[in-house]
């Protein structure tokens, strides 16, 4: 039963009632609650890092500047007697004053009209205008559609007729067998013009073996 | 008319491996067609053939070389006999050397002309045929 708030008897007033008593508390102790609530929103939510906000490039901004390079360059031409070439690389530096252009990670295509193709990869390579012919080096190896896999530390690739030579030994893992020789060139046949020649030269040996193919 | 000789030592083995040496070797880029050329040898076992071109002829696929065309002089030796002739055959797996143009057989003292010679490797035979003339040096080496 609800008391009447009135100022008439001492104990009316000594005893205010429970439900006056209750709100005074709760007008003390929401506020603290809802002060209490909202400041853990700062405390728990996560450090955001302004500095991570935007990754920078570790890039050496000075060699890139110093060193004028192309990445993923592709160079092609057709030859005097028709032969399609394609060269592309990871990485070139074109010709500056004292180095001449090289690349690096180097692949040629040759597309003979013959029909066939010549594939060469090689590590290096360095562009030699004046003989018209780039040298690559660093370990060749040269796949051909008639079956021929050669290894060879260096080949002269002349770029404006389709010509292949190498500089140094050459290992070859042809359909018959193994072949070792002196040295490779490829060209045309100057007997045949049509026809291009893979000649092995300096001394060659096959080894054959009947049954299996080559080791 | 014919003679059948006996050439190298018996049972050949035609599977060994064959190794050819020359000074050169020039592939056809686009059908793989392999020409040996300068001073070539062909070597297998005890035989050794020397020509001036070896011709290659693969089998049906490449790995496979079915015959050698020697031509420009050819002298082959086994053993302790020699034949030579201008052009010769030799047909890996049967292990077949046909020799033909003015063949000489030198043999232990004794030596036969003719026109074709046919040696089997496998049984260490041999056919001469075509005007076959032979020549014994009586009490010879």
């Amino acid at each position: 039963m609800s008391t009447t708030a009135c100022a008439p008897g001492l104990p009316e007033v000594a005893g205010i009632d429970k439900h006056t008593r209750v709100v005074g508390w709760l007008k003390v102790a929401l506020p603290l609650a809802a002060l209490a609530i909202l400041s853990t929103l700062f405390l728990v939510a996560d450090r955001i890092d302004p500095e991570d906000a935007l990754p920078y490039a570790e890039v050496d901004v000075e060699e890139l500047a110093r060193e004028p390079r192309m990445t993923a360059p592709s160079y092609a031409g057709t030859t005097s007697d028709g032969a399609a070439l394609t060269l592309t690389a990871e990485e070139a530096r074109p010709e500056a004053t004292d180095t001449p252009a090289e690349a690096r990670g180097l692949r040629l295509d040759l597309d003979t009209p013959d029909g066939a193709r010549t594939e060469l990869h090689a590590a290096t390579a360095v562009m030699d205008d004046a003989a018209k012919q780039v040298v690559l080096s660093g370990g060749v190896k040269v796949t051909t559609s008639s079956g021929y896999v050669l290894d060879t530390p260096e080949i002269a690739a002349q770029l404006d007729r389709s010509g292949l030579e190498s500089r140094g030994e050459v290992r070859a893992k042809g359909p018959a067998g193994d072949i070792v020789a002196g040295g490779m060139t490829l060209s045309q046949d100057n007997v045949t013009p049509g026809a291009y020649l893979l000649v092995f030269t300096q001394g060659v040996r096959l080894v054959y073996l009947p049954g299996g193919a080559g080791p | 008319q014919q003679a059948t000789i006996a050439f190298g030592d018996l049972e050949q083995d035609t599977s060994q491996p064959v190794e050819v040496t020359a000074d050169q070797l020039a592939v056809n880029n686009a059908d793989g067609s392999a020409v040996f050329s300068g001073n070539v040898q062909v070597k297998q076992g005890e035989m050794t053939l020397a020509a001036a071109k070896v011709d290659v002829r693969y089998g049906t696929d490449q790995s496979q070389i079915k015959e050698l065309l020697a031509s420009g002089g050819v002298t082959i030796t086994n053993l302790a006999d020699k034949a030579s002739a201008e052009e010769a055959v030799y047909t890996i797996e049967t292990g077949v050397i046909v020799l033909t143009g003015n063949v000489q057989l030198a043999q232990a003292g004794s030596t036969m002309q003719g026109q074709k010679l046919t040696i089997n490797l496998k049984d260490g035979t041999g056919i001469m045929e075509g005007r076959v003339t032979t020549t014994f040096v009586p009490g010879g080496n």
